[in-house]
């Protein structure tokens, strides 16, 4: 934890277990202590099966652990909360509204009188630069402006935490780098909280304060890194490049254990 | 230019054959077992002229009406709600599956006995005949709403109401459509079937009453005009649906 920085996430001894169909019990998450601070970038990476999407949805309250205790501001999360906003892969737009009427969503689900609602849902439009696109609907738009309507959408109700479960692995090569910038560039200017499920590596790498990486069966927390370079990052860069080399290290450690478990259950 | 004039011409052509063949085959039968479609043309003439034909029309499209609007007016409600409380689904669909079979022309005898002669059993088959594939494409609607729009709407702390009328009603509703145009369809189907038992007026009367006579054209022109009113129909209901596809903004 970093001295000074108020804690905002507090995971103490998380567990999440499933049934299957044959009532195998399977761990999807052992054990798992983890701190958080406010205003912090982190980044959950593993390969699939480690249970990070299990991890995002139990801190979203989309899902309940099956022991242990999962804390934001100190509070026990129960269900979703319109503070902690998730952003979703497939964008999650509702195709009926207009991209204003999609960033109002939120907003009127809070009962903010319209006017106010509008101002409010016309900066959030604009802080993700599609000012331009206001009556579109979202089948009119590229993958990547579908994603920042759904950012827009989270943004306008100033959420303390944004929850983002692979939000650009849909997207292509030059979106996704674009994208990449314009999310740091809002984070520095709203401060959120940001917790970033992805498995793309240089993603984590170029957005995270922190790095959380998992480890499947069962899944945990392998280590947590800290990318201590300096925003903008150069995804050139030879320091970049050695915190690359570190996590390929690390996952290729990952993978190693995670073939070895596999033989043995075969 | 081109291609709007192959679009009409092409099926102009066609129906020309058609009543070619009609023609040819008409010839071979006297005109009460198989009338021509001049025959037919002058039969539908005549009934415009004596006044008979608006007149059942408009008691037709009348019936027809109210029987459907009645019908979505209950089946929408009730689909929406059974769609989204699984359990009252659950408890209710093997009975809806035990009654959906029947033909509503099976429920003639009843509706009679009910109802007595006049509007109202014919009314009721046409009601029948819309009720279920409105009522079954809306539960199966509401249930087809993408699990992620109601954890959207949860996660912005959106009210049950709201999430009932601003997300599950919009986020279904263009199935819905696909449900209502279905039932225009076997509603219309079945106005006939209604009226040719249980009424003294309408098209299905009027060929029934045609029959009586042995005036085979009236009862041919009767039956081309409910091919053609059906078709109208359709073919509103159809814009209908463009409409509310690009207001919902999902068809382009």
């Amino acid at each position: 934890m970093t001295v000074g920085k108020k804690t905002i996430i507090q995971l103490k001894g998380v567990e999440k277990r499933f049934y299957s169909a044959h009532s195998d019990q399977q761990v999807a998450l052992s054990q798992l202590d983890l701190e958080l601070s406010a205003g912090e970038f982190v980044c959950l990476v593993g390969p699939s099966g480690c249970g990070k999407t299990t991890l995002i949805n139990l801190l979203a309250g989309f899902e309940k652990p099956s022991s242990g205790t999962v804390l934001i501001d100190g509070k026990t999360v129960s269900a979703p909360d319109p503070n902690h906003i998730m952003i979703f892969q497939d964008y999650a737009l509702y195709p009926w509204r207009t991209v204003l009427g999609n960033v109002l969503f939120g907003l009127q689900a809070r009962g903010i009188s319209a006017a106010d609602a509008r101002e409010k849902a016309l900066s959030a439009i604009e802080l993700v630069g599609l000012q331009h696109a206001v009556d579109k609907h979202p089948h009119e738009l590229s993958g990547g402006m579908r994603q920042r309507v759904s950012i827009a959408r989270a943004l306008a109700v100033e959420p303390s935490v944004l929850f983002m479960d692979e939000p650009f692995a849909a997207l292509d090569a030059f979106t996704r780098i674009h994208l990449q910038d314009e999310l740091l560039r809002i984070w520095k200017e709203k401060k959120p909280t940001i917790v970033f499920v992805t498995h793309d590596l240089d993603e984590a790498i170029t957005l995270g304060q922190k790095i959380v990486l998992m480890a499947p069966n069962p899944g945990r927390v392998q280590r947590i890194m800290d990318i201590r370079l300096p925003y903008p990052r150069e995804r050139t860069d030879v320091n970049f490049a050695a915190f690359r080399k570190e996590l390929y290290e690390e996952f290729h450690l990952v993978h190693r254990q995670a073939a070895e478990t596999l033989e043995y259950a075969i | 230019m081109l291609t709007s004039f192959k679009k009409i011409s092409v099926p102009v052509v066609a129906i020309g054959l058609f009543l070619l063949l009609w023609q040819l085959a008409a010839n071979r039968y006297p005109p009460e077992q198989f009338p021509t479609p001049l025959n037919v043309a002058a039969a539908t003439l005549e009934l415009y002229q004596s006044g008979i034909l608006l007149e059942h029309v408009s008691v037709s499209l009348a019936r027809f009406l109210c029987a459907y609007l009645l019908a979505v007016a209950i089946a929408i409600p009730l689909g929406l709600f059974l769609g989204r409380f699984s359990r009252c689904h659950a408890a209710i669909d093997p009975l809806l599956q035990i009654l959906r079979p029947i033909s509503p022309i099976a429920w003639f005898p009843l509706a009679v006995l009910w109802f007595g002669i006049g509007n109202a059993p014919a009314v009721f088959i046409i009601f029948l005949a819309a009720f279920y594939p409105v009522l079954l494409t809306t539960i199966s609607a509401v249930r087809a709403v993408p699990a992620v729009y109601l954890k959207v709407a949860g996660n912005f702390g959106a009210k049950p109401s709201m999430i009932f009328l601003r997300v599950i009603v919009p986020a279904a509703f263009p199935n819905i459509m696909v449900g209502l145009h279905i039932a225009v369809g076997t509603a219309w189907i079945h106005l006939v079937a209604g009226e040719m038992l249980g009424a003294q007026s309408g098209l299905g009367f009027m060929i029934v009453d045609a029959r009586n006579f042995l005036r085979t054209d009236q009862i041919m022109a009767g039956m081309l005009l409910v091919g053609l009113l059906g078709l109208i129909i359709y073919r509103g209901m159809k814009q209908f649906e463009i409409i509310i596809g690009r207001r919902w903004g999902i068809a382009s």
